[in-house]
């Protein structure tokens, strides 16, 4: 880890709000991931997610003074723009489940799976990560944030809750409510093949 | 611990750092007798591992290089454009400054030059005519002093070569004026006005005269 590396996001933020190019550049290589991973898992579309973290990094590049160390980190600081940016996103689209960006052999852009299987089961794990981000994608966003954060980032339930700015009990009470519709979601999810398939033998047996 | 508590709290009481461990306790206790929650929990670890699969595909991702790219050339833009700007705005003051100075000197070395030149004339010696002609080149401005005050007549007990510092003075006098300076003078038109060049030595004093051609002849 470089001198550089070891800088406080405030004493980089600084430089940049100088016109140091290199001080911004080190501060987006730090946070974005995490928020384009936080976006992308939210919105289900990596166009938005791009977007969504262009726009939040542009924001502070224009007006780096917005953040203020004394109420907390840069990171949480560029979480709550992100989704602030990312339920704006969120209430435009119609409801739906956006993962609409396919490659060729049909999986959801981004998804990569990497062990040894065979590419048979390795289809058939996406085909079951994409029908798990489908039933994600379907929550109400305040669910599917408690769900992204807990679940998927595993944030513990403080840590969730100081980043939405929201009591624990309202994390828990939404966390309860979002498994309850995933579990039943992905139930149907599970059964679905399992019906198509039956209705194809009756089909066939007549 | 009831199963709707249990729902709410005790489904992932491991990771709810909040309960205490009699709450634990007892959730864990309701899940041992409980077939329905216990069936629940089953299905919600069930969940949780496909959740995890989710997770692990989804966690190496990141933004394209080209936001990056679209970023550093937006704090390009941002930083560097003003300053460009603000160096091109100093660099033409700078050039309009320079221009002003290089003109001024120049209008002071024309001007110096123009004195020069006016300094020469009238600083010329009244040569010999005849002898100026031969050594000079025909268009020098030597022959061309020469030529003007060889048009001069010499008042009376000057000579030529006491006209060294002499200036050339444009005065306009009545005619009748030019019979003080020894010359003669009709007497008819003694009151006209002419134009006459004086050549005036460094004593103030009137050393010859040019009359108007048409007096000449």
């Amino acid at each position: 880890m470089s001198i550089a590396d070891q800088e406080r996001d405030d004493v980089l933020l600084r430089r940049a709000g100088k016109g140091d190019e290199d001080a911004f550049a080190l501060l987006y290589r730090r946070h974005q991931g995490a928020l384009y991973r936080f976006a992308l898992r939210m919105s289900g579309n990596a166009w938005a997610a791009e977007e969504i973290v262009q726009d939040v990094f542009m924001t502070l590049m224009r007006d780096p003074k917005k953040y203020d160390a004394a109420r907390g980190t840069l990171g949480g600081f560029l979480y709550g723009v992100t989704r602030n940016r990312v339920l704006k996103h969120l209430e435009r689209l119609p409801r739906e489940v956006s993962l609409e960006e396919k490659t060729e052999n049909g999986a959801a852009a981004g998804i990569v799976l990497q062990d040894a299987s065979t590419p048979a089961v390795q289809a058939e794990k996406r085909e079951r990560v994409e029908l798990v981000w489908a039933a994600v994608l379907d929550l109400p966003a305040e669910f599917r944030e408690a769900v992204v954060l807990c679940e998927l980032e595993e944030r513990s339930y403080e840590e969730a809750a100081q980043m939405i700015g929201c009591p624990i009990g309202t994390i828990r009470s939404r966390l309860h409510r979002g498994r309850a519709l995933l579990m039943a979601r992905l139930e149907m999810l599970r059964d679905a093949p399992r019906r198509a398939g039956l209705t194809r033998k009756a089909g066939a047996a007549k | 611990m009831t199963c709707d508590e249990f729902e709410a709290i005790g489904l992932d009481a491991e990771r709810d750092a909040s309960l205490t461990e009699t709450q634990r306790a007892e959730a864990a206790a309701h899940v041992a007798s409980c077939t329905r929650c216990s069936a629940l929990r089953v299905s919600w670890e069930a969940a949780r591992i496909e959740l995890r699969s989710l997770a692990v595909a989804t966690a190496g991702m990141n933004a394209p290089a080209r936001v990056e790219m679209r970023l550093r050339q937006q704090f390009g833009t941002q930083y560097n454009t003003p300053r460009v700007r603000r160096t091109a705005v100093v660099a033409a003051w700078a050039l309009a400054a320079a221009a002003v100075v290089v003109g001024a000197v120049s209008w002071v070395n024309w001007r110096n030059s123009q004195r020069a030149n006016l300094t020469d004339k009238s600083n010329t010696p009244v040569a010999n005519p005849g002898t100026a002609e031969q050594n000079a080149a025909p268009d020098s401005p030597t022959l061309m002093a020469d030529n003007e005050l060889s048009d001069f007549t010499f008042l009376p007990g000057v000579l030529p070569t006491d006209t060294d510092d002499a200036t050339i003075l444009e005065v306009r006098i009545q005619r009748g004026a030019l019979g003080a300076l020894g010359l003669p003078v009709n007497e008819d038109r003694a009151a006209e006005w002419i134009q006459v060049d004086l050549l005036v030595g460094n004593d103030g004093l009137p050393q010859a005269v040019r009359l108007p051609n048409e007096m000449r002849e």
